[in-house]
């Protein structure tokens, strides 16, 4: 036998050597993105006047719309939290007969345009049908009410803690399970006391995902809640959420208002994003970074 | 000996299996027949796909069982929930919790029973096992030897009756490897705990346990004790496992050529093929019943110089006595061995009645 010939030797010297070139590729192409994500914002900040800032902070109108979205996006977040973690569980741990069709119904809404989903949400509390009927007997009504604006931001956000809760679940080894159960606990207390700790993390960032993408919603609103009328929690003047607010300020050709309101929701919700990411450092969320991680 | 376990005395314990199938998705289990007092230990042996797993899994109560009992002390428990066993199972990997750290993961049993002297126990076994200094880490940030010993130590915080541990010795160093097994010796010698292990180290397997069973594709092979396994291997991964190198797969001499050396291995063989015993070179020719072939490798090894031989299409490994006269042989030279009748071992069904 000879020994390893010296181009293969070149080749294997080649693969642990990070180029110069390979590293600027990186550079230009990360880089290109992140500048896609900050340019906008820039832009945003230049257009919109410090004081015309400070001014849509104190707006009453301004102060409602973001009131009322940050209230039904909670809102929506806490249904999924209740709804949508057990469907994660239950598509994680057991195989069923039409598994993929629930999977992929589960996938629908964030795949369609959300004008689709809230049309059929329109079409389902429509007056006249018994939906419509039940909703407004048991003091819930939809229609151009918080809750619709509820019931979108659910129905199109939700998904992301399904998908999270269900990949969390099932990324907890079933041999950890089985080793509570045999040191004593029964399939009850091993799911409180080590499926959902485990679990908990990913769980969460889904939860956070899905407050981000309630909070954005616009399509299904524009459709079944455009304007808000006072019902249920909300008994204040006829309002919007701040992203239908926003599109009305821009249809009214008034964009250095549109700029401003914007820029101020922006700032509210990176502090918001920030006293996540402060928690997860200081500890007050129930995990540390890199405890779950091997 | 008065057994003695953290925390008190240990009832003694004496389990049966007896005739246990299983079954894990088209995988069949058993019948598996085994019985363990304290203080005793069993290996399990096999090559992966046997069932070794699915055995403890149905011991621990994962996996139910179809057909025949699980005795412990006389009572049948064949279908008690595994939380019911008493019954210390640790899974390949462990099972630690990695959301909890040291200590919680040895105080997790005793939580479970709502035991006042949880924290001093788990003090003491902490101290028992040199997990002190570690308490308040996660396992994801120790070594492997010291995950091996918090599994353990966590193990004995639920005060088991049966010890079931698959693959103890995988992934752990040489030095970790002897630790453990101190360990589990002092686990059935001092706390009188019967062991069931799987693994795959015979010397460690032959350190430990007092018996064995080989599985085989779901079959209980072989049951017995170590001198059975040595002198008589059933079948080819037990031949491996016990130390013969040269082992010839029935399906392979038949396919081979008509070379003398074949021919007489293949009279030699059980249905599953023959272990030939570790033949030795021998310097001169003229020497009866020996056999020729062309150097392919000459390596050190702790016994003596390793020779690999081609013979006809087979490989053979044969040993150079450390009194070896004249020049070591070299790559491509020829070379004579010895090996007669009485080294051949039949493998497959019916091998244990020899030729």
């Amino acid at each position: 036998m000879s020994g390893p010939s010296p181009p293969t030797a070149t080749r294997r010297g080649r693969r642990w050597r990070t180029g110069p070139s390979w590293l600027a590729l990186q550079i230009v192409l990360s880089g290109s993105l992140l500048l896609l994500f900050l340019l906008p914002i820039v832009a945003l900040f230049t257009y919109a006047p410090v004081s015309r800032i400070v001014a849509a902070a104190e707006n009453v109108q301004v102060r409602e719309a973001i009131w009322v979205t940050l209230y039904a996006s909670g809102i929506a977040v806490l249904a999924s939290a209740v709804l949508a973690v057990p469907l994660g569980y239950l598509l994680a741990r057991r195989r069923f007969f039409g598994r993929s069709v629930i999977e992929s119904l589960v996938g629908l809404p964030v795949v369609v345009p959300h004008l689709m989903v809230g049309l059929g949400l329109f079409f389902l509390v429509l007056p006249g049908s018994p939906l419509y009927a039940f909703t407004n007997a048991v003091g819930f009504p939809v229609y151009d009410t918080i809750w619709g604006v509820v019931l979108v931001m659910a129905v199109v956000s939700a998904p992301y803690t399904v998908l999270a809760s269900q990949l969390s679940f099932e990324a907890v080894d079933g041999r950890v399970l089985e080793s509570a159960r045999s040191l004593g606990a029964g399939p009850g207390t091993t799911f409180l006391t080590v499926t959902m700790p485990i679990a908990l993390r990913g769980i969460v960032a889904g939860l956070l995902l899905t407050w981000a993408r309630a909070v954005s919603e616009i399509g299904g609103i524009l459709i079944l809640a455009y304007a808000i009328y006072p019902g249920g929690p909300y008994n204040g003047p006829v309002t919007s959420t701040i992203s239908v607010y926003i599109y009305n300020l821009f249809q009214q050709g008034d964009l250095a208002d549109a700029a401003a309101v914007s820029s101020f929701f922006l700032l509210i919700a990176f502090a918001l994003f920030l006293v996540v990411r402060l928690g997860e450092r200081t500890g007050w969320l129930p995990w540390r970074r890199g405890d779950l991680t091997p | 000996m008065a057994p003695v376990a953290p925390g008190g005395p240990h009832p003694m314990s004496d389990w049966v299996v007896d005739g246990v199938e299983s079954d894990l998705d088209s995988f069949h289990l058993g019948p598996v027949d085994l019985s363990l007092r304290s203080g005793q230990a069993v290996a399990v042996l096999g090559s992966s796909g046997a069932g070794k797993t699915t055995f403890l899994r149905t011991l621990a109560g994962f996996l139910p069982v179809r057909r025949g009992r699980l005795l412990r002390d006389g009572e049948d428990i064949s279908h008690w929930m595994p939380e019911e066993r008493s019954l210390g199972y640790v899974p390949q990997g462990l099972g630690l919790f990695p959301h909890r750290t040291v200590v919680g993961n040895v105080r997790y049993p005793m939580e479970l029973r709502g035991r006042v002297d949880a924290k001093a126990r788990t003090e003491a076994l902490l101290e028992r096992f040199d997990l002190t200094a570690l308490g308040h880490r996660h396992p994801a940030r120790l070594s492997g030897g010291e995950q091996q010993r918090v599994a353990i130590a966590r193990a004995l915080a639920a005060e088991p009756e049966l010890i079931v541990w698959d693959e103890p010795w995988q992934a752990l160093d040489v030095e970790a490897r002897r630790e453990l097994g101190v360990v589990l010796t002092e686990l059935r010698e001092t706390d009188g705990i019967p062991v069931v292990v799987v693994t795959h180290d015979p010397a460690l397997a032959f350190s430990l346990a007092d018996s064995f069973i080989v599985l085989d594709r779901g079959r209980m092979r072989f049951s017995g004790g170590a001198n059975d396994l040595l002198d008589r291997p059933s079948d080819a991964f037990v031949a491996r496992f016990v130390g013969y190198e040269n082992v010839y797969d029935r399906a392979a001499l038949e396919d081979g050529t008509d070379h003398p050396f074949t021919a007489w291995l293949l009279r030699g063989a059980g249905p599953e093929g023959v272990a030939l015993g570790n033949p030795e070179a021998v310097p001169t020719t003229g020497v009866p019943s020996s056999w020729e072939g062309v150097v392919r490798s000459a390596r050190p090894s702790p016994e003596g110089l390793r020779v690999e031989l081609a013979v006809d299409d087979l490989m053979v490994a044969v040993r150079l006595p450390r009194s070896w006269p004249g020049k070591l042989p070299t790559v491509g030279e020829r070379l004579r061995f010895n090996a007669d009748a009485t080294a051949l071992h039949r493998l497959g069904p019916g091998a244990r009645t020899g030729p």
